[in-house]
């Protein structure tokens, strides 16, 4: 089932001065519980794309359908339910509500959604049971470590149960055992909940437990790579 | 939740928000204070000029506002005072009146002088007058004699057991002559009724003007200042189809109220100026606080928040600063005015002699008027909801990816 599609998406930034070609003419599809890295050097658009996919910013000329339905051109406000809906962001700095603590972080997106109370609290203590902060669910992200805050922006991400998770170099600040740590609960709710994910990477851990890798070069894809299961668990 | 994030937000940067609401503290502060005493003394000089002169209400003939003369009396007796205590309950005193203008002489002069005919036991319970005489009292024995304000009895070189000549025009133009004896000098607070007044027994007023069981003014006042209109109303319409009109005291003393308003415009115009200071710095903080946040707004945003919804908390954050600093103002400075309202700051030298001259008490009275406290209020929500409109048009008018980014 194709949760993500684009059809000649293409980005170019400053048109009448200097264009610079974010994306071109770029066509993917991604199908549900897809586990995918979106790889290249800096500038080869990986963030672009991801940012186009998630409906944050808006291309030239193409379009992205999500779950069949064609996000280019939604008005704002639709925009903002939809993304609320069905896509889910986990960010290179976090990015959590710093006033609010584990659990109230992930019950707000709930909330967003107008989720009864009783259902919102046991989602949200079962998903940091989940990323492993049972115990840190009343600490604010100035109390917890980069792994941690990362964890709360993972479970925030799948509080309001989106059809995907777009993911911006997720393991950039992290140390390799913090890194690994969110890597492995990813990997287990892609696995064993069939939660798709698509991230933005340099890191080779990363792209080492992808299972297909779209490499970008000057906006194009340049290769996009299918990786058996096993070879990804080796 | 939402009041939740607004609340922890402010206190995000706790010095900061701490010197923003002290702001405000202080500007409501000192402008209920700067209103306080303006007013204090405005209700001090308004509470003499209607026990001496026109009480809260007054009813008239509906012809004695453009002809003020004794033709223009109306009856007055103990059934139309029975009758008005029965139907109206928030009615505390009646005091009928007799006003005419007279000359008043001795043996070598004469002056213009103002005649009251009052029923001295009424009028005492409603403005203490016998408190205020100097010398003498007021009627003898047989409820006869007259009382001179003090500037009148200098004037004519008169004293207590002298007699005085009063020569006038009675009602239809009956001649009006008599001679009393004087039985006391009053102090009248009123420095232009001091100078004129001459009070007569009210019977005796009414027999010298021919005016028999007449009237020209009858002093209604309510429990409570804040019932003039309320009474008024209701007067109005029992008399609604008789020749009486029924006067609340703003439409007696329109020159007072003009006065009050000219003596408030500084006060006023100061605490537009102390506002705008205090608003400028409201604004500087909620601008901080909105621009480091454009990072997270851009986030919320990306991950569902609408922008109404961030607006509505923005919203909170500005009203919570605005509301901590307006009730802690209003509480310090009822505090304070209630503290000066009990002991009130007493003059001395020149100013003491110069407030006493116009029959004053020597001291600064604050005024305790509620409404002082809460348009305090009112105004800090306006300036909040200018102060308001930057973070609104920012996150309306926000680029996510920009703001993710910043």
């Amino acid at each position: 089932m194709i949760i993500v599609e684009t059809k000649n998406l293409s980005k170019v930034y400053n048109p009448d001065t200097v264009p610079v070609h974010a994306l071109r003419d770029v066509n993917i599809t991604i199908e549900k519980g897809e586990f995918t890295s979106i790889v290249g050097p800096s500038g080869s658009g990986k963030t672009t794309l991801l940012n186009m996919l998630g409906g944050l910013d808006k291309p030239t000329s193409g379009e992205v359908m999500v779950n069949g339905e064609k996000i280019t051109g939604m008005k704002d406000s639709r925009l903002i339910d939809f993304r609320l809906k069905n896509i889910g962001f986990v960010f290179q700095h976090y990015n959590l509500i710093p006033v609010f603590t584990a659990r109230e972080n992930v019950s707000f997106i709930m909330l967003l959604q107008n989720r009864d109370k009783n259902e919102m609290m046991k989602r949200t203590d079962a998903l940091l049971e989940q990323v492993g902060l049972g115990d840190r669910k009343d600490a604010r992200p100035k109390e917890m470590s980069g792994g941690q805050q990362q964890r709360v922006a993972v479970a925030r991400a799948l509080a309001s149960e989106p059809k995907f998770i777009l993911a911006d170099e997720p393991t950039a600040n992290l140390d390799s055992n913090s890194a690994m740590n969110l890597l492995d609960i990813m990997e287990r709710m892609n696995r064993e909940e069939g939660v798709t994910f698509i991230f933005s990477t340099h890191d080779q851990r990363v792209i080492d437990r992808a299972r297909r890798v779209i490499k970008m070069v000057d906006g194009a894809i340049a290769e996009d790579t299918l990786i058996s299961v096993e070879a990804a668990n080796q | 939740m939402y009041l939740k994030l607004a609340w922890r937000n402010i206190w995000r940067n706790r010095r900061r928000t701490l010197i923003t609401t002290s702001a405000i503290v202080f500007a409501v502060i000192a402008s209920v204070f700067m209103q306080s005493m303006n007013r204090g003394s405005h209700e001090m000089i308004l509470d003499n000029m209607l026990r001496f002169s026109t009480g809260y209400i007054q009813i008239q003939d509906y012809r004695f506002e453009s002809e003020p003369s004794l033709d223009n009396s109306f009856p007055f007796g103990a059934d139309f005072e029975q009758n008005l205590y029965e139907k109206h309950h928030r009615i505390e005193s009646i005091v009928p009146r007799i006003e005419t203008f007279m000359l008043a002489a001795n043996d070598y002069s004469t002056r213009g002088a103002v005649i009251f005919g009052i029923d001295i036991e009424k009028e005492h319970a409603f403005n203490n007058l016998k408190d205020r005489l100097k010398e003498g009292a007021f009627f003898d024995s047989n409820n006869q004699g007259a009382v001179l304000g003090e500037g009148l009895a200098r004037r004519l070189q008169l004293g207590v057991g002298d007699e005085l000549v009063l020569l006038g025009q009675g009602r239809f133009g009956m001649s009006a002559s008599g001679i009393f004896t004087i039985s006391g000098i009053i102090e009248n607070p009123i420095r232009d009724l001091n100078n004129q007044v001459v009070y007569l027994p009210l019977e005796e007023a009414q027999y010298l003007l021919s005016a028999d069981g007449h009237i020209t003014s009858l002093l209604v006042n309510p429990v409570s200042d804040r019932h003039t209109n309320s009474v008024t109303s209701a007067l109005r319409t029992e008399f609604e189809n008789s020749e009486l009109i029924v006067k609340p005291w703003p439409k007696l003393l329109p020159e007072l109220l003009e006065l009050f308003e000219f003596d408030l415009a500084t006060p006023r115009l100061l605490t537009v100026i102390l506002y705008m200071v205090i608003g400028f710095g409201f604004f500087g903080t909620i601008l901080t606080m909105t621009m480091e946040r454009l990072k997270e707004f851009g986030v919320l945003l990306s991950v569902g928040m609408r922008r109404e919804k961030l607006a509505l908390v923005v919203f909170l954050e500005t009203l919570f600063i605005s509301f901590i600093g307006v009730i802690s103002g209003i509480i310090l400075s009822w505090l304070l005015i209630f503290y000066f309202h009990l002991n009130p700051v007493e003059l001395t030298g020149d100013a003491a002699e110069a407030v006493m001259d116009m029959g004053f008490d020597p001291i600064l009275p604050m005024s305790f008027a509620s409404d002082q406290f809460y348009t305090q209020g009112f105004f800090v929500f306006v300036i909040a909801m200018i102060v308001f409109m930057f973070p609104l048009i920012k996150i309306l008018g926000l680029n996510i990816l920009e703001a993710a980014r910043s």
